[in-house]
Formats: C-alpha cells, sequence, structure tokens
C-alpha cells in the first residue's frame, strides 16, 4: 500500500468528484481522485458522429473500437457520467429545499436557496451555463450565457401550452454558446449523449480535473475500483481499498478524509460494502438511514406528431437536444397531491426512429405515413417528485456479485399514492398540451419509469434521521463526507446535476477551511 | 447526399464538408492541460460530413441463421411490409440480413419465428393479393392491441425488426427519411411559425 498520505481522497470523478476535487486542488489541498474507470480522451474516444447503418447490428457502441471505458455500471471512465449526460442545469429554489416546512411530506433540507446561491453562481461562471433570464420565483436565473433558439416544434408546443396558461422558456445547459478559454461553442450536431468530443459541453474531466491538474495539487488514479472506505478504531476514516481493474491486484491510497461521490446509488453501495467492527451495517449508518429515503424521479412520457409539421421538409434541427422546457406550474395551483413535475421535450436525436414500430398497418400506406409523420415526431417527458417512502431503498444483493466478486447494488421502488397522482397529472398535462398544440397523440406512457437517482445518504440536521450533516460531512465520523445525489432528503422535480456540482463547490470550501484550520 | 435547401435552410451555415477540418481554434493536445492521453498536435476536431451511402452488397444475401426456405418467406414479408415505391424498400435496404442476424442472436425472437413461419411453407406460393390478405388478418389483430397467437404475435416481431433494419440504414434514414443532422452548424438558426 503506498505510504503518502493525502489531504483528500475523493472516490468518484463525475460531475460531484470531479468538481470537488478540482476546486480542492485550486484551494491548495493535497487531492488524489479515485476512479473505477480508465482516462477518456473525450476527442477521440467515443463513435460522437456514428451512424446506425455502419454498425451490423444498428447498435452504436458508446466507446470507439479498442477504446476502453463506458461498459457496465462499474466501469466508467475519467468523468463520470458528465461525460454522457444531456446537461440541463437548474437551480432549485427556496420550495425544493424547504418542502416539508411547506406541506409537512419527506425532509427539509438543513440548508436553504440563500445558502446555495453563491455556489451556483459560481459554478456557472466557471463552466458556463446558457440560459434566458426569464424572472421565475420558482426557477431562479443565474448567470448565463445566451440561450439558443427553440425549434420549430418548440414554438408550436409553445403556442399550445400557452393557449392553456402554461409557460414554456428555453432550457438552460451546461452547454457554451460562446466560446471560452480553449472550449469552442456548441456547434449543434445533436450528439450531446454520445459524448461532445469538442467539450463544449461541460465535463468533468475536460473543465474541471485536466485544469487543475496544472495546480500540482491533483493526482488522478484511474482504474482503481474502490471496495471499501476504511475506519479506524479510533473511528476516523484512513483511506480506502481499491482493485486495479487492469491487474486485477488490490491497491489502496491513505488519507486524512475520504469523500464518497462515485454517483447516488453506487456511493450508497460503497458505504454499505464498508462494513466494520464499529458499523456493522455500513460505514456511518448510526442511524439505520443509509440506503433509505432513495428518491429518483419519476418520468411518463406522451409521443406526439405536430399537424402542423406533418408532411413538411425534413430538416436539420437537431441542435443540442433539447432546446424549450415548461417549468413546474402546478405547485401554485390547486391539486390533489403534494409536490410538482416540469417537463422537458422533445430531446430526441432524430436518427432514432423506433416509434415507427407503433404505426399502425403496413405496406405503401404504412411507409408514407412513417415519412409523414418524421418530421412531427415529438416527446414530452414530464419528470415529478418522489416523496420518501420505506418501499423505495438501496441495499446489496450478495447473490448478485459482479465481475470484481462486489456484490450489486440493488434498487428497490415503490410509488406511493401522492407518486402516482402526480404520474396521472404530469400525464394527463403531457396530453393536454399536445392536443392544444394541434398534435395527433402516438402513446402515453401507463407506468412511471425511474431516472436521476437521489437519495439513500440523505442530509440533515438530525443525526438520527439523516446520514450527513449541513456540510455533506457523515454525522458519525468526522472526516467521512458524501457529495452527490444521495444526499438529497427531497429530489425537487428539477434536473439535478447542477445542484450537485454547486454542493460540490460548497463542500470543497468547507473542507479546505477545516483542513486550513487543521481540524482534520 | 444531396442536399435540398428549402427556404429554412438556406439560413443555415453549414460549415461542415467530408474531412474538413473545422475552424476550431485549439489543437487537441494543449487542450484544457490536458496531460494523457494525448492526440499529436496537428490533429484538430474532425467532423464528418454527411453521412456517406454504404458500398452495396451486390446479389443474393445467405442467411446465417433461417434455413434458405425460411429466408424467403421473412425476405417476401419484409417486401410487402415495407415496398418498393418510389424510393427502396426493405429488401434493397438489406432488412432480411439485419432479421437474420437479430433473430439469430436471440431466444425469445426464434421461438417466435419457428412458431410463425412453421405454417407459412406456402406462403410464397400464394397470390399477392392472398399474401397480403393475410398479413392484414394479423396486422388488424396487433392494431387492436390483441397480439395473441402465433400468426399476430409473429407479425408484430417481423414487423418491428422491419421497421427498425429500415429505418437505420441509409436508404430508410438518409434516402427516404431525408435525416440531415449531424453536421456541423455556425450557429442554431431562428425559427418561426406562422402567428394565429
Amino acid at each position: 500500500m503506498a505510504s503518502k498520505v493525502y489531504d483528500v481522497c475523493v472516490v468518484g470523478s463525475g460531475a460531484s468528484g470531479g468538481t470537488l476535487c478540482a476546486h480542492l486542488a485550486q484551494a491548495g489541498v493535497d487531492v488524489i481522485v479515485v476512479e473505477g474507470g480508465p482516462p477518456v480522451n473525450t476527442r477521440t474516444a467515443f463513435n460522437t458522429h456514428a451512424m446506425p447503418f455502419e454498425f451490423p447490428n444498428r447498435h452504436i457502441p458508446t466507446m470507439k473500437p479498442g477504446k476502453d471505458g463506458f461498459t457496465s455500471e462499474r466501469s466508467r471512465g475519467v468523468g463520470g457520467k458528465s461525460l454522457l449526460w444531456n446537461a440541463v442545469a437548474w437551480r432549485q429554489s427556496h420550495r425544493d429545499f424547504k418542502g416539508r416546512s411547506i406541506d409537512g411530506l419527506g425532509e427539509d433540507w438543513p440548508i436553504d436557496y440563500k445558502d446555495m446561491a453563491p455556489y451556483y453562481d459560481r459554478i456557472e461562471r466557471e463552466v458556463g451555463v446558457c440560459g434566458n433570464l426569464d424572472g421565475l420565483e420558482d426557477l431562479p436565473d443565474g448567470i448565463f450565457l445566451p440561450p439558443v433558439p427553440m425549434k420549430k416544434s418548440d414554438l408550436l408546443i409553445k403556442r399550445g401550452a400557452e393557449k392553456i396558461g402554461v409557460k414554456v422558456i428555453h432550457v438552460r445547459k451546461s452547454t457554451l454558446t460562446r466560446p471560452r478559454g480553449p472550449r469552442p461553442a456548441c456547434h449543434y450536431c445533436g450528439n450531446c449523449m454520445a459524448g461532445c468530443d469538442v467539450a463544449a459541453k461541460y465535463n468533468s474531466a475536460d473543465v474541471h480535473m485536466h485544469p487543475a491538474l496544472k495546480t500540482g495539487k491533483l493526482e488522478i488514479r484511474s482504474n482503481a475500483i474502490v471496495r471499501e472506505v476504511m475506519v479506524s478504531n479510533e473511528n476516523r476514516v484512513t483511506g480506502v481499498k481499491y482493485i486495479d481493474r487492469l491487474t486485477r491486484q488490490e491497491g489502496g491510497v491513505l488519507a486524512r478524509s475520504v469523500v464518497v461521490s462515485c454517483a447516488c446509488v453506487q456511493s450508497v453501495a460503497l458505504l454499505q460494502m464498508s462494513k466494520s467492527r464499529l458499523y456493522p451495517t455500513g460505514l456511518a449508518n448510526s442511524s439505520g438511514h443509509l440506503g433509505k429515503d432513495f428518491i429518483p424521479h419519476f418520468t411518463g412520457g406522451v409521443e406526439l406528431f405536430l399537424h402542423d409539421l406533418m408532411g413538411k421538409p425534413s430538416v436539420n434541427d437537431e441542435g443540442f437536444l433539447d432546446h424549450a422546457y415548461i417549468p413546474s406550474f402546478m405547485h401554485k395551483r390547486k391539486r390533489d397531491y403534494a409536490r410538482s413535475f416540469g417537463m422537458q421535450f422533445n430531446y430526441q436525436n432524430r436518427r432514432s426512429v423506433g416509434w415507427a414500430r407503433a404505426l399502425p398497418g403496413f405496406g405503401k400506406a404504412y411507409k408514407e405515413s412513417v415519412k409523414d409523420r418524421y418530421p412531427a415526431y415529438v416527446v414530452l417527458s414530464p419528470y415529478g417528485e418522489m416523496i420518501p417512502n420505506a418501499g423505495s431503498f438501496v441495499d446489496l444483493d450478495e447473490k448478485n456479485k459482479d465481475e470484481w466478486g462486489l456484490p450489486s447494488a440493488r434498487r428497490t421502488v415503490a410509488y406511493s399514492e401522492n407518486d402516482m397522482k402526480i404520474f396521472r397529472d404530469m400525464s394527463q398535462w403531457a396530453r393536454r398540451i399536445g392536443e392544444a398544440a394541434g398534435a395527433e397523440i402516438l402513446s402515453v406512457s401507463d407506468e412511471p419509469h425511474t431516472n436521476h437517482e437521489l437519495g439513500g445518504a440523505r442530509m440533515g440536521s438530525d443525526p438520527k434521521r439523516s446520514v450527513v450533516n449541513s456540510d455533506c460531512r457523515a454525522h458519525d465520523i468526522q472526516n467521512l463526507y458524501v457529495v452527490d445525489g444521495s444526499v438529497f432528503p427531497s429530489a425537487s422535480e428539477k434536473n439535478p446535476t447542477h445542484t450537485m456540482m454547486a454542493l460540490a463547490a460548497r463542500t470543497a470550501e468547507h473542507l479546505a477551511d477545516r483542513l486550513k484550520r487543521r481540524e482534520i | 447526399m444531396s442536399i435540398e435547401n428549402e427556404g429554412r435552410r438556406e439560413a443555415l451555415k453549414i460549415i461542415g464538408a467530408i474531412g474538413t477540418t473545422c475552424a476550431f481554434p485549439f489543437s487537441a493536445n494543449d487542450l484544457y492541460g490536458q496531460v494523457a492521453p494525448v492526440t499529436p498536435p496537428q490533429q484538430v476536431h474532425q467532423h464528418p460530413g454527411p453521412p456517406q451511402r454504404p458500398i452495396a452488397v451486390p446479389g443474393k444475401v445467405k442467411p446465417g441463421y433461417f434455413s434458405q426456405a425460411d429466408f424467403d418467406v421473412v425476405t417476401r414479408i419484409s417486401d410487402l411490409i415495407i415496398p418498393a415505391t418510389g424510393t427502396p424498400g426493405a429488401v434493397e435496404a438489406g432488412v432480411p440480413a439485419y432479421i437474420d442476424s437479430v433473430v439469430g442472436g436471440n431466444k425469445q425472437l426464434q421461438e417466435i419465428f419457428r412458431t410463425g413461419l412453421a405454417p407459412l411453407g406456402g406462403f410464397l406460393a400464394l397470390t399477392e393479393e392472398q399474401q397480403i390478405a393475410m398479413l392484414t388478418s394479423w396486422s388488424n389483430a396487433v392494431g387492436k392491441g390483441n397480439a395473441k397467437g402465433a400468426g399476430p404475435q409473429f407479425f408484430q416481431a417481423i414487423k418491428n425488426l422491419t421497421a427498425d433494419g429500415y429505418y437505420t440504414s441509409y436508404i430508410g434514414l438518409v434516402e427516404e427519411l431525408k435525416y440531415t443532422g449531424n453536421t456541423v452548424l455556425d450557429h442554431f438558426p431562428e425559427s418561426t411559425i406562422p402567428e394565429h
């Protein structure tokens, strides 16, 4: 085992871990980030511009031939899921942080919007977020690059939605609409989620970690699959043990403090795997809440064809996928449930024509009907907020070991009556908005599915009911931190990554300060 | 691929062309202070031009999974589902070979195809009218959300595969649907809709 003792060991290099380790290094802290996947050269590793017909099975692999990277849940790459995200970036509002105070359900965050605002500012200045200043109380404005014009289909949805009193705004994304330093502006090739090969879209490797290497304070240890966070008999974490992905040898890192940031469910699983005499049910789990309060977003969807675009010539409007958004409006209206939903739409790449299966008939008429509808296809994808319930949790599936001999993380999700009421209402609203825009409805999903994993190591002020405190520090252990979606006490309906990055910036500041004061 | 400029697209400045080096102001190895892995310095962002039609494979395709007799029936049915009209159909787009490869690797589909193809030994001897009538009855059953029974289930499976195979082919996606994305734009154009 290496003898060097780092100030901080960060587990995971995605949006949270990548932001955090870069901020620590910039603050002069000696930091190592340990990542389970290989280094990924974003300019050459992804099949960014491939077309399906280049492959016999028509399935475009994420990585180019011979390039190591995204193959399974635990083997990712330096940059984590930020390499493949869609980059939607919202600030949460007071309502999102203080849900329980408003309606008595779930848990409040121990912090509020005013605590987070400076860190949202900082992230926006650093990474570049485009958007329009909309002046909405529930979706606070930030420091934005110019937004991208809406697509014709967005404008048609907007016109329809406005007829029934629903506002449509420009999307906000961590994607450059103007060049910034060495990063060019987006060129609208429509391949954001296939891996942006110019880093116009934020990813933590190119935007945060690689520049931070210049400080000489950051070390990136890739191909190191962390299997345990070590804790001493004095109740302090001392580092991590990992399996070298290439040699399968055991390795380790010693550090004065450890930050677990390896994506919601994996972070929870790592803590659950880190059993010891002091923590027989998982590290920092004296509350018994580790793994509980799992609150992923749930989404449905309405597929439709806009009459105004049917039979029209096909145009190149892939852009950077979704250009518009319907912010939550039901939280201000009379309804029979708590919380709300927001609606993304139109983020389907035009290379994907899977919906052709669902059109009726066959033969010449069928072929023509697909062609007519091709330019008119839109999906409305509402995202709802789940309230924590005892039936939704993360645990380890000891019987189901992965290729490294580690137990798989198992997700169990149960929808409460409130969740289902939101689901039904958001599906109905999606249909209503589609119809108001003059659309033929192809399908309405009849059951929710999850996305944007959150919760499992929730933040709170009561050590008996939460895993980490308002600084993302474990209640149980002075030098252990958890920073990613797992600490969210409530989910909001807003895409969470921007908030995770702001939390990472906030935690980095706190941690650097504690190290400076020699508290750790 | 030819690019037909209708009104809106004329506004787009398409600066990507085949093999064109895009004018992004950096070279790859000094980007973001990145240390490793390093791309040769002279190599800047290469963006492909519009998709290219793959070189056609002429002649009769030999199935890898299906028997020749079954493959001939599969070929005929895919041809009926997406026929050549003014534009090429499923057979020219190589859909039968795609179905052969997908079914060959999928046990569940193998079962559906085995059951579905078993009574179709005389399918090719039927008139086109009779063939279409048979597919129509299955298609109607599927359309009512009633894909029960071997026939409709088989029809649903082969229709799904035909649609998948056709609309992911160059012929289906680029020539038939006129897919125009995956190019470099220097800005995203403003769009308008007629006011009401």
